[in-house]
């Protein structure tokens, strides 16, 4: 019954905003048929586009999952936009700092200070949480935007590549580069470590006794410490843990994708994890389909509007549906589980 | 003098957008429900205000349609949060999501193929007020403003006196704090919060015609680019009082304002820094108040019959 539902849920969302959109499109003169058609092929229409997608899903991943285990723990953690950008910032210096490292070393230094970085940032946005007692969702919000503004002064100033005309690091030197997977494509190894952080996260929250605490602490705060449980640090423990991981994730995109640190690389990744981890019904598990419809939509609709000329935000319409009907479902789910 | 007057108008102009803003959220987050969706409710007012204003030739319906089109995003919201119990800072953000993606596409799809084409209307002209616009000093400063400024400060007083003059203010206040107790009293909690949170729709949508009909002429894909944020960061200042909101747009708007001018100046600090003023100063004045930011008792808990 129950896990029936966790799958229909999602899915019947999908297909009511994707019902919802092909209207949109109706308007504005297109069919949606051929629209979706030119999307789903933009996604998966050849290895090299599929390469491209599982490395737009990457972040997705990572960060998806961090914020699953604390929203797990009912600590609400909407920092994930400034702790990638802090992340991707760490790399980029690391790189850029030890031009000179051999090649499997520098890698690993990078996305340890990225991983180092987010949960610095994140430590902070708990720290603000537990001693002055504002709200954890006001605190990461507002240090997103100190975050993203970081990284811009840090490209105006010490890391900008001068003359470039655009806010961006020098390139990185190819030691640094994540390797790529297969030959040809694009697809670089970030995926496997998402997928590593994704079985983690699994294993994490429903095998150890950090999990259970988070569990505990979700469905109850007066029972958590009535169990012995400090709600301060499996608070600070979650917010550290998940700013790792999208620290990481912003060291991935830079090192796997970029390789350099561009002014806005994270723009909307830290609300799209929130989208995904929601979608997944805040398991780790599911965090993967979520994260790919999410990588894969993004790609698709680029080439949707290169060949049907249906414009790319299209995509967001449909995230933006797909959540508000899940948020829905749930809250109503939660409410007869209830009573 | 003249360096200080420039700034005092710029800050002015700067907050009128995000007053509007705190000022609906006002009404949302005292009636319970937070106001995450503040951002995408101005940016889906700001697009509709162009677009009929382009439409029509009327700026007085294309602000008219900037409240409704707030509203209609107010109401995906109140339904949501209200009626289906959906979190209601995670809907705040999916709304967000949902008007950046749809203003941008109807933009496309609408008005051009495929490219974003560029809209142009007339900006709304200064009104200046009789004799008062002609004192020296602050006199022009203050009293030849385009029309929207002077209706976001009187708002500042009608909903101050709305909130602790009114029954229904009362009433919405009520719900806030204690739904259960407001229930018990003969009020309707799921109503008045769908009510709350689309009448803060309506207002945060006119903020985004102060952005795109009062002051650019136009619209661009995400041109609210995080003011709605900053609104509700300005309502946390603010205390949740309407006069205190304007305050905090006051404080947002003079910082953003120096941070425009900083540049010119060859200060040791770049303009980056300075841009972080309005977050970290929020930051700082919310953990200043500690437990005494006394948020509405009942928000982000749903009411349940």
């Amino acid at each position: 019954m129950k896990a029936r539902h966790a799958l229909a849920w999602p899915l019947l969302a999908v297909a009511l905003s994707l019902a919802l959109t092909a209207l949109l499109i109706l308007a504005a003169g297109k069919n949606p048929l051929l629209a979706y058609a030119a999307l789903a092929h933009g996604a998966l229409g050849s290895w090299d586009r599929i390469g491209v997608g599982l490395n737009k899903t990457t972040p997705y991943l990572l960060t998806g999952v961090g914020v699953a285990l604390c929203f797990r723990a009912k600590v609400i953690n909407i920092g994930g936009e400034g702790q990638i950008a802090l992340g991707g910032l760490a790399a980029t210096a690391t790189a850029l700092a030890l031009p000179d490292a051999p090649t499997v070393v520098l890698p690993i230094l990078a996305l340890a200070a990225g991983a180092l970085a987010g949960a610095a940032w994140a430590a902070l946005a708990a720290a603000i949480r537990l001693h002055r007692r504002v709200h954890e969702v006001l605190v990461t919000l507002l240090l997103n935007f100190v975050g993203v503004l970081v990284v811009s002064e840090a490209l105006q100033g010490a890391l900008g590549e001068p003359g470039a005309g655009f806010p961006q690091s020098p390139l990185l030197s190819r030691p640094a580069w994540l390797p790529r997977l297969a030959g040809a494509s694009d697809l670089h190894i970030g995926i496997l470590v998402a997928l590593a952080a994704v079985i983690a996260g699994h294993v994490l929250l429903w095998r150890t006794p950090f999990g259970f605490r988070l569990r505990v602490l979700g469905a109850s705060e007066p029972a958590a410490a009535y169990a012995g449980i400090s709600p301060a640090r499996t608070l600070l423990g979650v917010m550290v843990l998940s700013g790792a991981l999208a620290g990481l994730a912003g060291g991935v995109e830079v090192l796997g994708v970029h390789y350099r640190l561009i002014e806005g690389f994270s723009h909307g990744f830290g609300f799209n994890a929130v989208a995904i981890a929601l979608l997944a019904g805040l398991n780790p598990i599911a965090i993967l389909p979520a994260g790919l419809f999410f990588g894969f939509l993004e790609t698709g609709a680029l080439a949707m509007q290169r060949a049907v000329g249906v414009p790319s935000p299209l995509v967001s319409v449909i995230q933006g549906l797909t959540m508000v009907f899940i948020l829905s479902a749930m809250g109503i789910a939660t409410l007869r589980r209830r009573v | 003098m003249e360096a200080v007057t420039e700034l005092i108008a710029a800050a002015i102009r700067i907050a009128t957008p995000l007053l509007f803003a705190a000022l609906g959220g006002i009404l949302s987050e005292r009636a319970g429900v937070f106001a995450v969706g503040l951002e995408g409710m101005m940016l889906t007012g700001a697009f509709a205000g162009v677009v009929v204003t382009y439409a029509l030739g009327s700026a007085g319906a294309g602000v008219l349609a900037s409240a409704l089109g707030g509203a209609a995003l107010g109401g995906v919201v109140a339904v949501a949060t209200a009626r289906f119990y959906a979190d209601q800072m995670v809907t705040g953000l999916a709304v967000n999501i949902l008007a950046l993606g749809l203003t941008s596409f109807l933009l496309r799809g609408l008005f051009g193929r495929g490219e974003a084409p560029t809209i142009r209307v007339a900006t709304l002209s200064a009104v200046p007020i009789p004799i008062l616009g002609d004192v020296p000093g602050l006199g022009p400063l203050l009293f030849r403003q385009p029309v929207l400024t002077y209706v976001g400060l009187a708002m500042v007083v009608g909903i101050f006196v709305f909130l602790r003059r009114t029954r229904a203010g009362l009433t919405l206040r009520a719900v806030g704090e204690n739904p259960v107790a407001a229930f018990a009293g003969g009020a309707d909690p799921v109503r008045i919060r769908q009510l709350a949170v689309i009448a803060g729709g309506a207002l945060a949508g006119v903020g985004g015609a102060v952005l795109s009909l009062q002051q650019v002429g136009t619209f661009t894909d995400g041109m609210t680019s995080g003011r709605g944020y900053l609104a509700l960061a300005a309502i946390i200042v603010g205390r949740w009082a309407p006069g205190g909101a304007l305050v905090g747009c006051l404080l947002f708007g003079a910082a953003d304002a120096l941070q425009l001018r900083v540049q010119g100046l060859r200060l040791p600090v770049s303009s980056y820094v300075v841009q972080m003023l309005p977050y970290v100063v929020s930051l700082a004045v919310l953990a200043g108040m500690g437990r005494g930011a006394k948020l509405p008792a009942a928000i982000g808990t749903p009411f349940v019959r």
